[in-house]
């Protein structure tokens, strides 16, 4: 797997990415929080932020390539879920509003996510007294998820060069093993992970 | 089944997000007094688990695919009180660096996918393993909750973007139900074959990690994914008030929700288009859990290795 | 000489019973450099964990003594621990949390972590994450985490498996200026024959062989007798 499609432009530099990560959480927040509470008539607000999402793009140098990119990756779960509201007297109405707001809290989040390292993220949730566990969690899910995904994928292929009967209901007999497999090799590193923790000191 | 922003009336976020809120800290708050430091790391690390599982695609059909949600699984492996964290964690990272569902809808998310999912599916797990022992009894279990917890997560899903007035209940209900009934199958198959593999490989994980969670915790967390449920779905399918609307009004916040519903939220007339009457809705639930039942069973049957039966 | 590391009568048995170590006894002294060789599931890393009391899950038979004691607090401070997979060691977020983990246990300074990357020739690395990093730069990154612990011994599990030829390099030019007592678990046995002057040979929890290494790894029998084969370098300058 690719490990900075979500987040390659998190690391460079520019005005933006020098903002402290807690003022663009909250910023981040802000808006996904009004631009979802506002009625759908108010075009200004929506045009505006727009404006301003763009704005924020070119200062932050993400190609609008890449944005868009991203864009078509995620509306499907948008428009799937919204085409229900056009089955529906006047659907076509909210069916908009929907797709307007939820694309706008979109592009703000991707903005987010491409300014800001996750371990940045992390610190403001440590910050705002997120119990630890939660952060420790989310802070080792972060670490090993490409390790994981990277594993699973070379047990898939390794299994699959072997694979000669090609039945759909075998290629999940596969796969179910592969995954189980992983999880029993996971648990192994949590092991050796703790290990680790407990060789530098941890109490 | 992430849901995306826009999706919830402010009322609906608010809600979720505090039942999200007290299950969540409900299960961190008891993790923190009886987990094992050598847990610890177990809870990231199946996280990434139940992430990079939900990666790789099972072929369905005509080039479409479908992937694990993984709660059941979660629940199985490591208890139903872990997996609520582990699942919360999954859903936080696809919010922040994904972007899959929003966030002001995360409370929400949390609610279906690491809580109404992880307990009911577990409760449904730990009641029928006991029709059957030994691995065939986990086995059965695990595919039957994998159907149950997918569906129940979806009419809570459903509930919420019904009761945000976005969607009518009588067009939400039947296709998230629906679908979700054809997708929990799907689900139930992949925990059950996964948890195969795993018995076959390291059979002493599957029995270890209930101790992980209290049963006074899992009633409690029970109790939240009820009133998630009682909230969301009974307004609909029961014809009960619209609680959460009352409660907004008696908190005075509903004028939060500025926009006004373009769809009167309580439905009364409810099942599949085309078909009237108020017995439609049980009858199809009752002959999709039975079905789903019985492929669990089946499945159980035929895929238990051979020595432990 | 201070003896750095004591080991008496120690033996160690998997939870699922297989026995792992079986009565080793051996100690090495202080700004010794030795190494650990023996076939795949000999035993070594089994070994490498008791020498910072990770193994045995219950502590407290006093088998192993690091400067004298057997307090697991004593026992993590002065002996460093590099393990074998650098992404079980990397654990935090960044390369600058990681680092700082010890430190922050032990209650060291932060400025010691720009100093131990420095030392690996990594400084300006503190905010990138470890799946962002080569191999090599993650094992250099394990062993400033390790180095930023100001341990006296220094135990290292296959320190040169996976590193290209560069990489491997660069690693030994690393080891050879820290000074500190050191432990090599490795089959890389010419990285044993340049380094260390003593050797111990582990096989199926025993140790079959103790001694300066130009004899151990020179004699033939013993080696393949343990699947081990005498070093390239030593080959070169005694045909036999």
């Amino acid at each position: 797997m690719r490990h900075d499609f979500l987040d390659r432009y998190s690391r460079q530099d520019s005005p933006l990415h020098r903002v402290s990560a807690e003022a663009k959480l909250a910023c981040a927040f802000g808006i996904v929080a009004l631009t979802v509470a506002v009625p759908v008539t108010a075009v200004p607000y929506f045009a505006g932020l727009a404006c301003a999402l763009v704005a924020v793009t070119l200062v932050a140098r993400i190609p609008f390539g890449y944005l868009g990119r991203r864009l078509l990756w995620m509306e499907p779960f948008v428009l799937g879920v919204g085409v229900l509201t056009l089955l529906q007297p006047e659907g076509w109405k909210v069916f908009l509003g929907i797709v307007v707001k939820s694309t706008l809290s979109l592009v703000t989040m991707v903005l987010l996510a491409n300014t800001t390292p996750f371990a940045e993220i992390l610190r403001v949730l440590r910050r705002v007294r997120v119990p630890g566990l939660l952060v420790t969690t989310l802070a080792l899910m972060y670490r090993y998820l490409f390790v994981l995904v990277d594993e699973g994928e070379r047990m898939h292929r390794a299994r699959a060069a072997r694979t000669f009967d090609q039945r759909r209901w075998h290629g999940w007999t596969t796969l179910a093993t592969v995954v189980g497999q992983l999880f029993v090799r996971s648990t192994e590193r949590a092991e050796r992970i703790y290990a680790a923790m407990l060789a530098r000191g941890w109490k | 089944m992430h849901i995306p922003d826009g999706f919830l009336d402010a009322k609906t976020a608010v809600a979720s997000t505090a039942l999200a809120a007290a299950g969540v800290g409900v299960a961190l708050w008891q993790a923190k007094r009886i987990l094992p430091a050598r847990q610890v790391p177990l809870l990231g690390v199946t996280a990434a688990f139940v992430f990079a599982a939900q990666m790789l695609n099972f072929p369905i059909a005509a080039g479409t695919s479908g992937h694990l949600i993984g709660g059941v699984l979660a629940a199985v492996l490591v208890g139903p009180g872990a997996a609520v964290i582990v699942m919360t964690a999954v859903l936080v990272l696809q919010c922040f660096l994904f972007q899959d569902g929003g966030a002001s809808a995360l409370g929400a998310n949390i609610l279906n996918m690491a809580l109404v999912s992880v307990v009911t599916g577990y409760a449904v797990y730990a009641a029928t393993r006991r029709l059957a022992g030994g691995t065939r009894g986990v086995i059965l279990g695990a595919a039957f909750a994998g159907w149950c917890s997918t569906v129940l997560a979806a009419l809570c899903c459903a509930g919420e973007l019904a009761l945000s007035g976005r969607v009518a209940w009588r067009v939400v209900f039947p296709a998230m139900g629906g679908v979700h009934m054809l997708i929990g199958l799907g689900e139930g198959a992949i925990t059950a074959l996964v948890l195969i593999a795993v018995a076959r490989a390291r059979p002493e994980l599957l029995d270890a990690r209930t101790e992980m969670t209290r049963p006074g915790q899992a009633l409690v967390l029970g109790l939240i994914a009820a009133v998630g449920l009682a909230l969301f779905v009974s307004p609909f399918a029961c014809g009960w008030p619209d609680g959460l609307e009352k409660i907004a009004g008696n908190l005075g916040f509903e004028h939060f929700a500025a926009e006004k519903p373009l769809v009167s939220a309580p439905m009364p007339e409810y099942g599949l288009p085309g078909l009237k009457g108020a017995w439609v809705t049980p009858l199809v639930g009752a002959v999709g859990t039975l079905t789903a039942f019985v492929l669990a069973w089946v499945l159980a049957r035929t895929l238990t290795p051979k020595k432990e039966s | 000489m201070t003896t750095a590391i004591e080991v008496r009568n120690l033996s160690y048995r998997y939870p699922d019973g297989r026995e792992a170590l079986r009565g080793l006894n051996f100690s090495i002294g202080e700004d010794e450099c030795v190494g650990l060789i023996g076939p795949n599931g000999a035993g070594k890393s089994t070994l490498l964990l008791h020498l910072n009391g990770i193994l045995p899950e219950v502590p407290g038979d006093g088998a192993v003594r690091v400067f004298g004691q057997t307090d697991l607090a004593g026992m993590r401070r002065d002996v460093g621990l590099l393990f074998q997979d650098p992404d079980d060691q990397l654990f935090c977020p960044t390369v600058f949390e990681d680092v700082a983990f010890g430190p922050q246990q032990l209650g060291l300074p932060e400025t010691i972590v720009t100093e131990a990357l420095t030392r690996v020739g990594l400084s300006g690395f503190e905010k990138r994450s470890p799946h962002h990093l080569s191999h090599g730069e993650k094992r250099r990154v394990c062993l400033a985490g390790v180095l930023a612990c100001q341990p006296r011994i220094l135990v290292l599990d296959e320190p040169t498996s996976g590193l290209d030829p560069r990489g491997r390099r660069e690693f030994k030019t690393l080891l050879r200026q820290i000074r500190a007592t050191k432990l090599i678990a490795t089959h890389d046995l010419d990285l044993v024959a340049e380094f260390c002057s003593r050797v111990l040979v582990l096989d199926r929890g025993e140790m079959v062989a103790d001694g300066l290494s130009g004899e151990v790894l020179n004699d033939m029998p013993l080696m393949l007798a343990h699947g081990l084969e005498r070093p390239h370098t030593l080959q070169h300058r005694h045909p036999h």
